[in-house]
């Protein structure tokens, strides 16, 4: 790493410091109130629409979005922002086909929607290891990129930036569940938008306000001159392009992590609304994106700094902070530089944490409590059970990751955690909610062609190996409709199943319309705002209008 | 709250009469207006965005022409993916809150067994109004306990 910081940086580890702390406070006073199952999967579903569109967006945007995409448009111009389009347009299919119904028909994990009408053992099982799957290759990956670039910004050990990192998720989740884990994410996205816009801001201002401007000034400052306004420079495969849009869009339904997050609020109607106001801050953030990365390259290229710039792009954003606030070395300069590396210490340790409860929530809620103790044990024993499995997968992804080093290439693996997810989970949950034939057959075999294909693929692909059998770095395009394709050949050629084609009924009016769904536990709203007196809730009878008389 | 059977998956309804729900016209009105909505906005943004991703993979010429002093069409294009985005999220909450909720009340309000879900929320079912028939409209904290888990 080239960044001209010698020591430690003393500004951005107070700035972590004062992060750290509220976070730590917000842990001790949800830690008070996460006593059962509920309140830890699911903060007592008391979150507010608003409040999870801000926590969604603090657990999707990793650093990956926040530094890589920056770090990609800066490098490869037009095929950067191809992310930053696919991550937000991901939200429809959210929106229109699952957000709602995972709320109506779900209670704490993905499984829970397909063992509602599956078998219960199978079914959970082949979910835990799609959600398992996703986590592992999405975790590792932010927290070797957590270990690399506070080692860069701030000048600490990589070993002991990932110890760092991974220690705080653990606290949060651990001792403070979900509501912790919430406003942690809630923090972040409000840290993250703020930094954002007062960035792109000083771009603006030094490029004399001129948007447009900014193209014509990042084109002069690029080797690859008016290509690097083209598609091409980083795709030159016309199906990665297509692939990589395909992962991306379907990817997203299938996060276990933000999935999750639909089950912390009261109602469908709340999930609904979560996902407009996610959309809002997602897109708003990733138009801002070319600001930063087009910024990057025509800022640093005029004051001849792009050299400062990592291999992979991800220092270009904190680069472009240090340079706009004044350059290396004046206290504006670093004041910035120190900001945006807190922000994006803030962002990591906000995704890892959600990353972390959602694989708990697959080892303790479906495979100890569902599968191998077969729903006889109480909830306590299925918290603590979670706790431990919080702390040995954080354990196990801090392990990799300090042994993998900062050498480890983790730049195909959050690609792969959105291939898996696109071509697994998604297949399965979305076929279990809408077609009564599907079976445990089906989910299982449907499972196992998403994960073992695009995994596959991408062990053959370029990202892997020197001399690839496949020549695709992408694997959706093949891996997705294989998933789909298992699902609905293990359906079809295993006798239909009496049990799942009678539940659908159940499923199909609970998704649809929030009969039997699960109820927010009593105060658990109150609990987030203890001092908001509660207003008389009479006006809801009138206000819907058109209540029939029966 | 250490009690068994606690931490088993979403709690099946066996009081609710699910075939009445499913087979009530308000409950077909509401599936026909959700499709009516959703089928043609998700025809409309896929090819939207994959006629985006396919003239980047194909045409990066095209997609590099100038409209403007260096404002080319791919971004032009790509700027037109978050608007449509927004577009269509805020269409589709404004349906669901006008439409869809509403029929989705009335199926709860029709269904036997199913009265305590109006509206969805805590404490929106006005029970106290509502007297719901043969059946306890106020289960109330006794639903949890999972009793008809399979």
């Amino acid at each position: 790493m080239t960044i001209p910081i010698a020591e430690v940086n003393v500004e951005a580890v107070s700035i972590f410091g004062v992060i750290v702390a509220i976070t730590l406070v917000i842990t001790y006073w949800a830690s008070k109130r996460t006593q059962d199952a509920t309140t830890f999967w699911a903060a007592g579903r008391g979150i507010t629409g608003a409040q999870n569109g801000f926590a969604i967006a603090g657990d999707y945007m990793s650093a990956a979005s926040f530094l890589g995409i920056a770090g990609l448009i800066f490098l490869f111009g037009f095929d950067g922002f191809l992310y930053s389009v696919g991550f937000l347009v991901a939200f429809l299919v959210v929106l229109f086909l699952l957000a709602e119904r995972m709320r109506n028909s779900g209670k704490f994990t993905m499984a829970d929607v397909l063992s509602f009408r599956l078998n219960e053992r199978p079914a959970r099982t082949a979910a835990a290891l799609g959600t398992l799957t996703v986590v592992a290759f999405y975790l590792i990956a932010q927290m070797v990129g957590a270990g690399a670039l506070i080692n860069a910004l701030v000048g600490i050990d990589f070993s002991l930036a990932v110890i760092a990192t991974g220690a705080f998720m653990l606290v949060y989740v651990i001792f403070g569940g979900m509501l912790a884990t919430t406003w942690v994410q809630i923090i972040k996205a409000v840290l993250l938008m703020t930094a954002t816009i007062v960035l792109s801001l000083f771009v603006l201002g030094k490029i004399g306000w001129n948007p447009i401007d900014l193209f014509n000034r990042a084109e002069a400052q690029s080797d690859d001159g008016h290509a690097y306004l083209e598609p091409g420079l980083r795709f030159d495969n016309p199906i990665d392009t297509i692939s990589l849009g395909l992962g991306l869009v379907l990817g997203t339904a299938g996060l276990p992590h933000i999935l999750m997050r639909f089950f912390t609020v009261p109602d469908a109607k709340a999930a609904r609304t979560s996902v407009v106001w996610a959309v809002g801050l997602i897109g708003a953030f990733y138009v801002m994106t070319t600001f930063l990365g087009f910024g990057a390259r025509a800022i640093l290229g005029e004051a001849g700094a792009t050299g400062g710039v990592d291999e992979a792009g991800n220092l270009a954003a904190p680069l472009l902070a240090q340079e706009v606030g004044g350059g290396d070395g004046t206290v504006g300069g670093d004041a910035f530089l120190a900001i945006i590396a807190a922000v994006a210490f803030a962002t990591i340790l906000a995704v890892v944490a959600g990353l972390v409860i959602s694989a708990s929530g697959a080892v303790a809620h479906d495979v100890w409590s569902n599968v191998i103790r077969k729903g006889r044990d109480s909830e306590h024993e299925e918290v603590y059970v979670a706790r431990i499995a919080a702390g040995v997968i954080g354990a196990i992804a801090i392990v990799i990751a300090v042994i993998g080093g900062s050498d480890l290439n983790v730049s195909y693996m959050v690609g792969l955690a959105f291939a898996v997810a696109a071509s697994a989970n998604f297949p399965a949950l979305l076929l279990a909610l809408t077609w009564k034939r599907f079976n445990t057959t089906g989910a299982v075999t449907g499972v196992l062609c998403g994960v073992i294909s695009s995994v596959g693929l991408v062990l053959l692909g370029p990202d892997v190996r020197s001399d690839p059998l496949i020549n695709l770095s992408q694997p959706g395009i093949i891996s997705i409709p294989l998933g789909f394709l298992g699902c609905i050949l293990g359906t079809l050629l295993s006798k239909p199943e009496g049990k799942a084609e009678h539940q659908f009924e159940e499923l199909h009016v609970r998704s649809e319309t929030g009969i039997g769904a699960e109820r927010p536990l009593e105060g658990a709203g109150l609990a987030q705002r203890p001092r908001r007196p509660q207003r008389p809730q009479r006006k809801v009878p009138a206000g819907t209008g058109a209540t029939p008389i029966r | 709250m250490a009690t068994p059977g606690t931490v088993t998956g979403p709690a099946h309804h066996a009081e609710i009469d699910w075939e009445s729900a499913a087979r009530s016209p308000e409950f077909h009105e509401l599936e026909r207006k959700r499709r009516s909505f959703v089928i043609p906005a998700t025809i409309f943004f896929v090819c939207w965005y994959f006629g985006f991703i396919i003239l980047a993979g194909y045409a990066p010429d095209f997609m590099g022409e100038s409209i403007y002093e260096g404002f080319t069409v791919g971004y032009l294009i790509a700027l037109s993916q978050f608007v449509m985005v927004w577009v269509l999220a805020g269409l589709y909450l404004r349906r669901a809150n006008r439409v869809f909720d509403p029929l989705a009340k009335r199926v709860a309000e029709r269904t036997p067994g199913a009265q305590q879900y109006l509206g969805g929320g805590p404490g929106n079912g006005t029970p106290a109004t509502r007297p719901t028939g043969p059946r306890d409209g106020r289960a109330g904290d006794e639903r949890h306990s999972g009793e008809v888990t399979s």
